[in-house]
């Protein structure tokens, strides 16, 4: 056997050297399929070429393929992210190949900043994501892509609205008032990460140090994700089609009073007695009242505002090529309705991207995309409707609205039904992103790539609130036009200097413009409500309010890739960007620098067969941040109605000197960060492992400051502080099975990140920059940054129970506070201010993802599990359903149901008076374990699929947010976190205030090909 | 290839050429602030101080969260007022209850207004405006100026001295009473001097008068509480009687004082002004009504200080004892059946006050709204600073028995200006002037400091029905005659909590 191996060898070296003369030798022409060893699908456009020659051929749409070769000829199948198989012709004229996939990826080729690279060159950190990762999960959002699937990238979902909500951030928030979400780049374009379909996605690449970032500049600081749209490939026209649908509630409802006990709790806040012949008009009830209630059960408003939300998508697409041109067109709609009363989103989307060759040295391409996205209907009021009066029902006897409270119990607010049963709303976008791009083969060493692009987004959003729920009606118009052009030049010179030495230099420029003008038209006094926002001149009162902004940056950037015999690799670059925002310090420079040591190619653990992959990676890099708005450095003087003044009963136009302090010196935020992080792969790559460690030290941090009401403006941009982020990622790829029938693999990614604040201003140690959420409702913010905590500390008074039957400090049944200090700095006797203190934290010590795929013959189980440990969540919704903050007047909470009382010693405090808001009686543990996405797919066998005429055919169901393990008490961890509703997501974050709470919903689909 | 090689060179071109962007914002949109190049410009910069001050006089529950102590007004015991409450019961004077809601509402307003005057009096002093324009503009600015930090100083005790052509930095400390006392007389014996003669004015614009008003108020309380600078008492009567003494002014029959027409007519002396098309809406109606008459049961009348109001025509105006019982019907105001309840059998068990919900508007959304203007000052109160300031100075005179008389007749339904022996008095001690002010002026905004300055709030809080629903947490001391300075300005400053960073002299 030994022996006629060593002939074999023999004669194909003898093959290769008497290459020219191969096309003696007997041809035969040989077919055969090829197949993915991990899931029996075939493989069309796998690469098949004769060893040592150039006669080559791809695999057809079934995976089939016919070559001419001779017997003694070795065939090589290859196909990216495939381990390439040799097989040697011997008489037979069929030969089946099934692939194995390369785990170890290392030949893989994945998008880096301004171009590409194979894995193996990789010198810094980098998360790759595939389409085959999340195909198995019927999405309709790309962040569902990321989520828990990419150690160091916490994807949360902050809100389950129709078309919206999350929130991705890269390693921890850099900047406290700066702005820390990714940059997004499709197709080399930067644009929103909305912008784009997640079904027409190939591949994303997450970019996390510095090395990598650091060709991004000043807008890498806080990440890079990089997003590769499909292509075709050759062969002929592959159509794809995938629809599928379902339905979505929210995952829980919070316990609410039913409406006998609210009126219990009324009355017992009020005072009455519901025996008392003399009970006042409102806000209490009599005997009969109570009996009544008791019987009808009152109204049930979380049944009234949430409702089942039925959702359908929709894609086909289409691709293929020949020779020099491959193509992809898709096209996706997505429509759903909201589980919270009542709105409808519906999108729109149609990509086509071609590349063409022209001739040899000449590419060309061309990547389209255009979407529309309508959202109609105006979504209630949770935090009214949920605090809404339940003895009040939503309807009177004659079927109109109760405007109000009928006792004026609860809230004041109106009736939470009539806004989303009255007010009309459409919101239209319009999206068109187009690149194009220009490869040029100067020589054989010098590439030039050029490319440019544009993207317009025309957002127009229309309100009308008729006179029923307005001030004699409201209507507002807003139009905003954006248009941001790119154009990127960048040169390539690859030259092998010997067999040992490869150098790569990268010299590129680019400009970005953005423009954008915003009108804002309101009315308001309409004698009718039929023409609503469709024509505001009939309107009595109308405004304007319109804006432009411009925005300007303009890159150079260098990049020098050296490769020493391919095992010790360096990666230098420097970027210089320059930018309009900032007035007399508008260059910022931003140099990286990285090494990577292959450690398996070398001859000590070449020889050691369990490691197949090893390679240690060290880099160090700063990045920038510019994210303050058009004229953010500058005073402007105030312009709007707000300040017009009716002198003689018409308004009279004025202009009121700025909000804020002027700061021409004002420049970059930076972000210097360390990384270093180990590869390895063990027994051909069944284990797979990656690890980073990484340190970013924030500094000339662009801080929001707010100023004293009594220095006039009350708002600065200033740079200064520090911000850290020190942490660690781990992803564990496990191949637990591989065999005919069955295949499973898990990915399991951790994350830790630890922020914190190492110093602000001066000799300042704490200042506030989170939203007041809403002014009326905390005078003090909930949170604030302060120096030695995280960027977000809860801020409040440390609640201690309930003063009991017998403590002499305090009224029984009102709540007891720890006195913690005093106006010299040591406990009083007083709860005052000074006894406010920090009392939660809402960063996680730990965010992590679980993600599994089994097959087993034609079907696939996907499942991902999802997790935070250790953040906390200040329940504001909570501390307002008990009966707190301005806009409550009395408790809708069934805890409430165990207040204090005499004969019941809990520690609920029993009276509003005394009692705060702002308490770590609402700090909860926000940790929770979420399966987030379980998909069961079936593929429809080969035989029966050729019999109809299809290539694939796979049916399947799935669940989102299928549990959640969690203590916390509101809705849902996830949303509640990070609430939409604020701002400064960075500062607020885990406050759980007004936030539309996450959805479980189930999903049915289908895709075909042919 | 040569048609490539162009290609590539063509390329470069066009991209070297736009190659260099300028990275310059476009600031051509911007207006300079302070530039005060002609008049339009300097009135576009008065404007906003007005409108400053209306905004924030729209919600009068938030801007009088500090005086509730005061004996003509109390709020809800329950609901969302728990912050109102803490000043009904003084429930503060050591630092605590810094941090509640609203508390924020007249500083942050009054401080906003002082930087918006400031400005403007630095934009004049190098503006190209005709010099009568430029005058008048700086007068305007320290009118209002004076006005806020005579507010801020009766509010808070003494605050820091934040002027013209200085920008603060945030790291100012707290100036004392007496300075801040001395910025208010400098600043309105300026702006008494370059503003119009009363009637001379714009339409809805400071006049003299306002500024003599503002003047005699000053010296009225610098004389009494902290300071108590007895000398300053004949200075506020004789300011006073300048004002009478335009005989510009005059005291409306009771029935009209509080129509819409009221409030813009010769008993103002200076009153915030609504727009004709109602794009402003107030909400002084709303504080003042009860829930069941779709109001915020903000703010009512004590009842022992109804009980004590004199009987007259003037009560029947100032209180309303049947309470309105509304409901919405189809986005519209209507009335229940039936339409009232006796005050005593109402939701809040109190009467309410009528004259702020006289002029209230029911067709203008889903609560009561007003549009009637808000006075500042009347006419009525210069007439009895005058008396009070005579009869504590001087001694009382003709002049100054006149002055309160003439408010007495008129709360009694007769003619102002002719003597009426069943009415008029031939002496009276300064505590029972300020007890017709009380009344003339009841929940005006204006009690509260005049119990502080006359070092009576003690003395009202021991008078307090003990069927008020909101109880007293402390019988008052002097600590509870300055509010907490609002914890968001302490958290973010060097200023010093009251009471160890109040100073007098």
């Amino acid at each position: 056997m030994k022996k006629n191996y060593l002939l074999k060898k023999q004669l194909w070296v003898a093959q290769i050297l008497l290459f020219g003369f191969s096309s003696a030798f007997s041809q035969m022409t040989i077919q055969g399929k090829v197949t993915s060893n991990a899931d029996g699908e075939t493989m069309p456009g796998v690469s098949i070429i004769v060893k040592g020659t150039s006669q080559g051929t791809i695999t057809d749409i079934d995976g089939q393929y016919t070559i001419n070769a001779s017997s003694g000829q070795t065939l090589i199948f290859s196909f990216l992210g495939f381990k390439t198989v040799e097989k040697v012709v011997d008489n037979q004229t069929t030969i089946d190949v099934s692939l194995v996939e390369d785990a170890t990826k290392l030949d893989e080729v994945v998008v880096v900043g301004y171009g590409t690279a194979r894995r193996s060159d990789l010198t810094g950190a980098l998360t790759s994501i595939s389409a085959k990762d999340f195909d198995k999960q019927p999405l309709n959002n790309v962040s569902q892509a990321l989520q828990g699937r990419a150690a160091g990238v916490q994807v949360t979902q902050t809100s389950g609205a129709p078309g919206g909500g999350f929130k991705i951030r890269i390693r921890g928030a850099n900047s406290i008032t700066g702005g820390n979400e990714p940059l997004y780049v499709v197709d080399g374009q930067f644009v929103d990460i909305s912008a784009v379909n997640v079904n027409d996605i190939a591949s994303m690449e997450v970019l996390k140090d510095a090395s990598a970032t650091a060709i991004y500049g000043t807008r890498g600081a806080n990440g890079v994700v990089l997003i590769t749209t499909k292509s075709g490939s050759k062969g002929k026209a592959k159509i794809t089609i995938d629809a599928f649908s379902g339905y979505a509630d929210v995952t829980q409802k919070l316990p609410l009073m039913n409406a006998y006990d609210f009126a219990l709790g009324v009355n017992f806040a009020e005072g009455r007695d519901p025996n008392d012949p003399n009970l006042p008009f409102s806000q209490a009830y009599s005997q009969a009242e109570l009996d009544a209630l008791r019987t009808n059960g009152g109204e049930d408003w979380q049944k009234r505002l949430f409702q089942t939300a039925r959702f359908n998508n929709a894609q086909i697409a289409a691709s293929g090529g020949n020779e020099s041109t491959d193509y992809y067109i898709s096209g996706n709609f997505y429509e759903t309705t909201g589980t919270v009363l009542d709105q409808y989103f519906r999108r729109l989307n149609l990509r086509a991207n071609f590349n063409t060759k022209l001739n040899q040295k000449v590419k060309v391409g061309l990547n389209f995309n255009v979407r529309n996205e309508v959202l109609e209907g105006e979504r209630a009021d949770l935090g009214v409707g949920l605090s809404f009066d339940p003895t009040t029902p939503a309807f009177d006897k004659d079927g109109n609205y109760n405007f109000n409270s009928l006792k004026n119990v609860a809230t004041s607010q109106v009736n939470p039904l009539i806004a989303p049963n009255f007010n009309s709303r459409n919101n239209n976008l319009n999206r068109l992103n187009i690149t194009g791009y220009f490869n040029y083969q100067i020589t054989k060493n010098l590439v030039l790539n050029s490319s440019a692009g544009v993207v317009n987004n025309l957002r127009q959003n229309n309100r009308y609130q008729p006179i029923i729920s307005s001030r004699n009606g409201l209507a507002t118009v807003e139009n905003l036009y954006a248009t941001n052009l790119f154009n990127t030049n960048r040169l390539t010179y690859n030259f092998d200097i010997n067999k040992n030495n490869n150098i790569k230099i990268d010299a590129i420029h680019e400009m970005v413009q953005e423009r954008s003008n915003t009108a804002i038209l309101e009315a308001s006094n309409f004698f009718t409500d039929l023409v609503t926002y469709k024509d505001l001149s009939i309107a009595a009162v109308q405004r304007t309010d319109t804006r432009e902004s411009n925005r300007e940056l303009e890159s150079f950037l260098g990049r020098i890739n050296y490769s020493l015999y391919n095992k010790y690799l360096l990666t230098l670059s420097m970027r210089a960007d320059g930018t309009s925002v900032f007035q007399n310090n508008k260059w910022g420079y931003f140099p990286s620098a990285s090494l990577a040591w292959r450690v398996s190619e070398e001859l000590f653990l070449k020889n050691i067969e369990t490691i197949d992959n090893l390679k240690f990676r060290v880099s160090y890099g700063q990045v920038g941040n510019q994210a303050i708005g058009v004229f953010g450095t500058r005073s402007r003087a105030v312009i709007n109605q707000a300040i017009n003044y009716p002198f003689n009963g018409t308004l009279s136009t004025g202009v009121a000197p700025s909000n804020r302090v002027a700061n021409p010196d004002l420049t970059w935020e930076k972000t210097a960060q360390i990384n270093a992080g180990f590869d390895l792969g063990l027994y051909e790559s069944a284990i797979t492992l990656s690890f980073d460690y990484y340190k970013k030290n924030t500094t000339d941090l662009l801080l929001d400051t707010q100023l004293p009401s009594f220095v006039g403006p009350t708002r600065k941009f200033v740079n200064a502080g520090e911000v850290e982020n020190k942490g660690f990622e781990a992803t564990l790829g496990t191949r637990i099975i591989q065999n005919k029938n069955w295949s499973i693999n898990a990915t399991l990614s951790l994350a830790s990140n630890k922020n914190k604040v190492l110093a602000l201003f001066d000799d300042v140690k704490a200042i506030e920059v989170g939203d007041r959420i809403r002014e009326n409702t905390f005078p003090v913010n909930p949170t604030r940054v302060e120096v030695g905590l995280p960027i977000s500390s809860f801020r409040g008074y440390i609640f201690e129970g309930v003063y009991q039957t017998g403590e002499t400090d305090g009224t029984p049944g009102q709540a007891k506070y720890r006195d913690v200090s005093g106006p010299n700095g040591i406990p009083d006797g007083k709860i005052t201010t000074d006894d406010i203190t920090t009392i939660g934290d809402g960063n996680a010590d730990y965010v992590w993802g679980w993600n599994w795929d089994v097959n087993f013959k034609n079907w696939n189980l996907n499942f991902l599990f999802t997790g935070a440990q250790g953040n906390q969540i200040y329940n504001l919704q909570r501390a307002r359903l008990m009966g707190l903050g301005a806009e409550q007047f009395h408790a809708v909470h069934a805890d409430f149901n165990n207040r204090w009382t005499p004969t019941n010693p809990s520690n609920i405090p029993s009276s509003r008076n005394g009692t705060q808001i702002l308490s770590s009686q609402f700090v909860e543990d926000g940790s929770y374990t979420n399966l987030k996405n379980i998909a069961l797919s079936y593929n429809v066998g080969d035989e029966l699929l050729s019999k109809v005429g299809l290539s694939k055919c796979r049916i399947y169901a799935s669940v989102e947010n299928v549990f959640i393990l969690t203590k916390y008490t509101g809705f849902d961890p996830e949303s509640t976190a990070t609430p939409l509703s604020v701002n400064n997501q960075d500062a607020d974050v885990g406050i759980d205030y007004n936030s539309y709470p996450i959805n479980r919903s189930v999903t049915f689909g289908l895709t075909i090909s042919f | 290839m040569k048609y490539f090689a162009k290609l590539i060179i063509l390329t470069l071109l066009i991209f070297s050429n736009q190659s260099c962007l300028k990275l310059e914002e476009d600031t051509s949109s911007l207006l300079t602030v302070g530039q005060l190049n002609n008049a339009g410009d300097v009135a576009a910069n008065v404007a906003p101080i007005y409108r400053n001050l209306l905004n924030m006089h729209i919600r009068p529950h938030f801007t009088r969260t500090a005086t509730y102590g005061a004996d003509d007004i109390t709020t809800w015991i329950g609901g969302n007022k728990a912050p109102l409450r803490v000043f009904d019961r003084f429930d503060y004077g050591n630092g605590e209850n810094a941090d509640i809601i609203w508390l924020p509402h007249a500083w942050d307003f009054y401080w906003r207004t002082i930087y918006y005057c400031n400005t403007l009096i630095d934009g004049l002093k190098t503006s190209k405006a005709p010099k009568a324009v430029v005058d008048l503009a700086d007068a305007e600015a320290r009118v209002f100026r004076a006005l806020c930090y005579l507010q801020l100083v009766k509010t808070y005790g003494n605050v820091p001295l934040i002027v013209d052509g200085v920008l603060p930095t945030g790291k100012e400390e707290r100036a004392t009473v007496l300075q801040n006392y001395q910025l208010i007389e400098s600043d309105l014996l300026i702006a008494e001097q370059s503003l119009p003669k009363p009637g001379t004015e714009e339409v809805g614009r400071a006049s003299a008068g306002f500024a003599k008003t503002i003047l005699a108020d000053l010296y009225l309380t610098w004389a009494g509480w902290p300071v108590k600078d007895a000398s300053k008492y004949p200075l506020a009567a004789a300011k006073a009687k300048e004002v009478i003494d335009y005989n510009y002014y005059t005291l409306l029959p009771i029935e009209q004082l509080w129509t819409l027409a009221g409030g813009q007519s010769k008993e103002t002396i200076f009153s915030l002004r609504y727009a004709t098309d109602k794009s402003i809406t107030g909400e002084m109606a709303t504080a003042f009504t009860f829930h069941q008459g779709l109001g915020f049961s903000d703010c009512f009348p004590e009842l022992q200080f109804f009980r004590d109001f004199p009987e007259g025509p003037r009560k029947n105006f100032t209180f309303l004892l049947d309470i309105p019982n509304r409901v919405i019907t189809g986005g519209v105001i209507t009335n229940k059946n039936p339409a009232t309840t006796p005050w005593d059998k109402s939701d809040r068990a109190h009467p309410m006050y009528r004259k702020f919900v006289l002029a209230e508007d029911l067709t203008f959304g889903p609560r009561p709204a007003s549009f009637r203007p808000i006075e500042l000052y009347r006419y009525a109160e210069v007439l009895l600073i005058h008396a009070e300031a005579q009869a504590r100075g001087g001694g009382q005179n003709a002049s100054s028995l006149e002055a309160l008389n003439q408010v007495r007749r008129r709360a009694a339904g007769l003619p102002f200006a002719v003597a009426n022996p069943t009415v008029d008095v031939t002496s009276a001690t300064p505590n029972e002037i300020v007890d017709e002010k009380g009344w003339e002026l009841a929940g005006e905004y204006k009690r509260w400091f005049d119990l502080v300055r006359t070092e009576r709030v003690a003395e009202m809080a021991a008078k307090r029905d003990p069927a008020e629903p909101v109880t007293l947490l402390r019988q008052p001391t002097e600590a509870q005659y300055i509010a907490p300075i609002p914890f968001s300005s302490i958290n973010l400053s060097k200023l010093e909590q009251n009471p160890k960073g109040f100073r007098i002299k």
